[in-house]
């Protein structure tokens, strides 16, 4: 074949290709998978005992396998309880997108955030247990006492009686809402400030607008982040458990049952362990398929953006607002604050009372203000609780990060082949999202058995084992962000290591500051975890306050002061990191 | 926040947990859970919880830490097959439970035995001459607290048949008085007033069902006729305060605020430990009164009911753990706790407060109708998903609505029971 040009003759001579074109297939050394050996034994903390659970629930009394156990699905007040589940993990996704649109909203009217994000980040920090009795008190259906009665009564001269029946689930939602909202807007805005201003701004001058905007731009570009704050909040969703005993009046209690309520019944009352190991089965299988749906973006590679290291020159960040628009934005974000912030009041100020004002009157009284609510708390026990607490956080987020941090590297950098990467990817997901149920009983029984019943170092063990695929996932995120160029210098070329190292390190902080202090705060608020697999015992803090709060509104004081002492370590930790650990959380989204 | 100030934060947290550390320094293993505690589960919260710290606080220096383990309502799940992690010692308020648990007790040391053998505890906790539990606590379940001053305004004396407290309760509406607060909202108080009527009007029946191996309340005429006469009650129109919706939220301390702080009902059932709530929320500190629950036709004895709650060793018991009962079963352990009031020993007339004393009094008078908890004998029928909710079920369809539909609603509540019977 010739080609003849500008009085050239080409003649191409080639030879066809023979055989078939084989793939590269470098060398992979077995070393490095020795980093995910540590891991593998913390998650067999969980992986056994979920084992033993999906065999329980599949074995009949006789001993054969089948479904029979599965007919306790038949049972209405199962029935009822997975219904209610399913509404709870509703409740989760809409709040995710009312968050969104919240997020969105305040990026359009800058100035707003500045109030807004300690009013939003104080409610994410306090356990639920403190916010469901918060709301509760709110919502107490006396007018000398509950807040929203008293409006009401001043207003129309009556008041619906909210924790009464087919109301407490505003209660309960509310209480749920005022948690988690603020985390979700504060990790949407922040991947909103992410995006690049020269993607915007092609995008306005395509003249994309509205609706078409958002497809085209945000909602891709904060794909990632989605991933992250759905996966959260279905956890927080599944895990409802003491927001329903603590908020909703006993003869109530069985309209909000949910699944792990009724499983928790059925398991203190001795029901067939093949039924309650059924009913977890039941509730995984929700929980991992909706996980797994609603966290796609976590798998892709896309998740893994490079990090600015370098800031972006400020002449190109978003052109400032009008001083009017600014202003207005200032004073919205002000009221809102306000509002937000007013359940905290609540709680502070009724724990200033003297127990008998606090349990006679709302917290609007001047009437017998003093700490006499904070000395009777000391009195159960609060103290000693405190201290409990501190050694169980701080030992499962120092074994967390020990473990975490190797594994998310072998699995970012560790040069797994990508079947096996995506395997592990997706295990940790599902491990993610796992409900206590499935692992409890287990482990309950073989803590027991090895006589380690009572031992906080155990209990210790078993969050760090709750806590790490949430964290691996995390920190491979912000790992196999970091430029790859970097990381391979840093691991090959030792003349440039400190320097490599040191930028490698500054691109991780974030994730790992965020990983550390959401263990810590998570493991510190838990309730259902330590209940669970050491009896009320263990879980001091949360102890203390649910034993306080079972005798509800007489004992609003004594309540009230022992959730404010329960909030301010994870409230002050909170506050001081969250810049970092909400860059950390969305690492990776960042262009 | 800049650096600095995030740094004076880690220091001054580093500080606080240093200075922790320090103070709980002789109690490390302690804190790590490494040292065995003793393990006490009980049912009681808020104040009575602490008063029961301030009890074991009482006790002096021990060899070993103690834990107590509050599981409210659900304290029968100490006893859980699957719970390892079981209590040492379970505060048991349902005795009744002893019987269904033989196997997963151990037998009271000898010199305890005795106590258990107490007039009404023996037939709970004594089964083929071994004794299963000690009594901690006594509690009178027949007791109503009342504002004399609202009964002075209409004119009228504490109830001394049934019939009488219907028409005094007539006589405070129609002066637009609200006559009941009632906790519905805490089961044991429905059932309390049920086993109140149930005594004063058919003791054998009471008895019977008490005492059989596989109860059948639902079959029992007597039953479905106390159910009448409390459904005449809790049925009349502007009886309860608040409605039902509100007694559904309310749980006895609410009851008792909602008569004697916020004076909106002039009655409310409650036991003696609401006591000291009574005496901490009232408004008036003078305007406290208090009747036992009266006799259902004349000649008939006022009933007593008695709950209680015994302390039970699950198998197997440490040494520890016996050592713990002996002490808490010395008389005058208790002593901080009656001080706090809103507490009865089994056999103690003396130390209270005049009302308490009362009560105490009532409960070793011979003759008097004396029985304990019928659904703390019950066991799983008398609780949360038994009489509980089907209590519950009929004060939802009876309340405030007018005695019309109480023969429908016995009916409903009696095949509700059936279905839990078995």
């Amino acid at each position: 074949m010739a080609l003849q040009t500008n009085g050239l003759s080409l003649e191409v001579v080639g030879r066809e290709i023979s055989g078939r074109p084989v793939p590269g297939k470098p060398r992979r050394p077995a070393g490095p998978y020795l980093l995910g050996l540590p891991a593998l034994l913390l998650s067999s903390v969980l992986l056994i005992p979920i084992a033993v659970t999906v065999l329980a629930a599949f074995r009949r009394p006789d001993g054969s396998f089948g479904l029979g156990n599965f007919a306790v699905m038949g049972d209405r007040a199962a029935l009822h309880a997975v219904g209610n589940s399913l509404a709870w993990v509703g409740v989760a996704l809409a709040l995710v997108a009312i968050g969104f649109f919240l997020a969105l909203l305040s990026y359009r009217l800058p100035g707003v955030t500045s109030f807004l994000q300690p009013a939003l980040v104080i409610p994410f920090a306090v356990s639920v247990l403190v916010s469901g009795a918060t709301f509760r008190l709110i919502f107490d259906p006396a007018p000398e006492h509950g807040t929203v009665t008293a409006v009401f009564t001043k207003l129309f001269g009556s008041s619906p009686v909210w924790l009464g029946q087919g109301l407490f689930w505003l209660v309960l939602v509310s209480a749920f809402g005022w948690t988690w909202l603020g985390y979700v807007v504060s990790l949407f805005r922040a991947g909103l400030d992410a995006i690049p201003a020269d993607v915007s701004r092609t995008i306005a001058a395509e003249g994309v607008t509205g609706w078409r905007r958002l497809r085209a731009l945000e909602l891709p570009m904060l794909r990632p982040i989605t991933g992250v704050v759905t996966l959260t909040l279905v956890i927080a969703a599944v895990r409802v458990f003491d927001l329903v005993l603590i908020v909703v009046p006993g003869p109530m209690q069985r309209d909000a049952d949910v699944l792990g309520l009724n499983w928790w019944r059925a398991t203190s009352a001795g029901d067939d362990a093949g039924r309650t190991a059924a009913l977890g089965v039941v509730l995984f299988a929700i929980v991992a398929a909706v996980a797994v749906i609603g966290v796609r973006g976590l798998r892709r590679r896309r998740w893994a953006m490079p990090v600015s290291v370098v800031p972006p020159d400020p002449s190109l960040r978003r052109p400032k607002p009008s001083r009017r628009v600014r202003r207005t934005g200032w004073v919205v974000g002000f009221l809102v604050s306000l509002f937000w912030i007013l359940p905290a009041v609540v709680l502070v100020a009724t724990a200033l009372h003297s127990p008998q004002q606090a349990g006679l009157r709302g917290w609007w009284s001047t009437e017998g203000i003093g700490f006499s609510s904070f000395s009777a708390a000391a009195n159960a026990g609060l103290l000693r609780a405190l201290l409990s607490t501190v050694v169980i956080s701080a030992i499962a987020t120092a074994v967390l990060l020990v473990i975490a941090v190797p594994t998310a590297y072998l699995v970012a950098w560790g040069g797994l082949p990508t079947w096996l990467g995506r395997v592990v990817m997706s295990a940790f997901v599902v491990l993610a999202v796992t409900p206590v149920q499935m692992y409890a009983a287990p482990l309950r029984d073989a803590i027991g058995t090895a006589g380690l019943a009572g031992s906080r170092v155990s209990l210790a063990l078993v969050h760090a084992a709750a806590g790490l695929p949430f964290a691996v996932l995390l920190l491979r995120s912000a790992f196999a962000s970091a430029p790859p160029a970097l990381v391979a210098e840093a691991l090959q070329g030792p003349a440039r290591q400190s320097a490599v190292l040191a930028t490698v390190q500054r691109a991780y902080r974030p994730a790992l500051v965020a990983v550390a202090v959401l263990e810590f705060a998570l493991v510190w608020n838990d309730f259902i975890v330590g209940f669970l697999i050491s009896g009320a015992g263990t879980t001091p803090l949360s102890l203390v306050l649910w034993g306080e709060a079972r005798q509800f509104s007489t004992s609003a004081g004594t309540v009230a002061a022992a959730a404010v002492v329960a909030s301010v370590v994870p409230v002050v930790l909170l506050l001081s990191f969250w810049q970092t650990v909400v860059r950390g959380l969305t690492v990776g989204s960042k262009p | 926040m800049s650096p600095t100030s995030r740094r004076t934060v880690l220091q001054a947290g580093a500080a606080a947990a240093a200075t922790m550390a320090l103070a709980g320094c002789s109690g490390t293993e302690d804190v790590l859970g490494l040292k065995r505690s003793v393990r006490i589960a009980v049912s009681w919260s808020s104040a009575e919880l602490r008063a029961f710290h301030s009890v074991l606080d009482g006790l002096g220096p021990l060899d070993y830490p103690v834990e107590v383990v509050p599981l409210g309502d659900d304290i029968s799940t100490a006893f859980g097959p699957r719970s390892t992690r079981r209590p040492d010692i379970v505060m048991l308020p349902q005795p009744g439970l002893v019987a269904q648990h033989l196997r997963d007790l151990e037998s009271m040391p000898d010199d305890l035995a005795d106590r258990g053998r107490a007039r009404l505890w023996d037939e709970l906790l004594v089964h083929d001459g071994t004794t299963y539990g000690v009594p901690f606590k006594t509690a009178h379940k027949s007791a109503v607290w009342y504002r004399p001053s609202v009964f002075k305004q209409v004119g009228v004396e504490p109830p001394k048949l049934w019939s009488d407290w219907l028409k005094l309760n007539r006589s405070l509406t129609r002066a637009g008085i609200r006559p009941l607060a009632l906790a519905a909202g805490d089961g044991w108080v429905l059932t309390d007033f049920l086993e109140n009527v149930l005594l004063g009007s058919s003791p054998p029946t009471y008895r019977a069902l008490s005492t059989a191996t596989h109860p059948r309340p639902s079959q029992q005429p007597a039953f479905a006729a106390a159910l009448r006469l409390l459904g005449t009650m809790w049925s009349a129109p502007g009886t309860l305060a608040g409605g039902v919706e509100r007694s559904l939220t309310q749980q006895f301390p609410d009851a008792i605020v909602e008569v004697f702080g916020y004076r909106r009902a002039a009655m409310v059932l409650a036991s003696d430990f609401a006591e000291p709530v009574v005496h901490s929320f009232a408004a008036d500190p003078a305007d406290i009164g208090l009747f036992t629950f009266p006799s259902t036709s004349p000649g008939t004895a006022a009933p007593v009911v008695v709950g209680g709650d015994v302390m039970v060793l699950p198998k197997p018991a440490t040494d520890d753990a016996k050592d713990l009962v002996r002490r808490l079963a010395v008389p005058t352990a208790v002593d901080p706790w009656i001080a706090t009031g809103g507490f009865l020993a089994d056999g103690r007339t003396t130390g209270y407060s005049p009302e308490l004393t009362r009560l105490a009094e009532q409960l070793v008078t011979p003759g008097t109708s004396l029985q304990f908890d019928l659904s703390d004998r019950l066991g799983r029928l008398g609780d949360i998903n038994g009489l509980w909710r089907v209590l519950t079920d009929f004060l939802v369809r009876i309340g405030n609505r007018g005695s019309d539909l109480v023969p429908d609603a016995v009916d409903a509540a009696l095949a509700e029971l059936k279905k839990v019977e078995h």
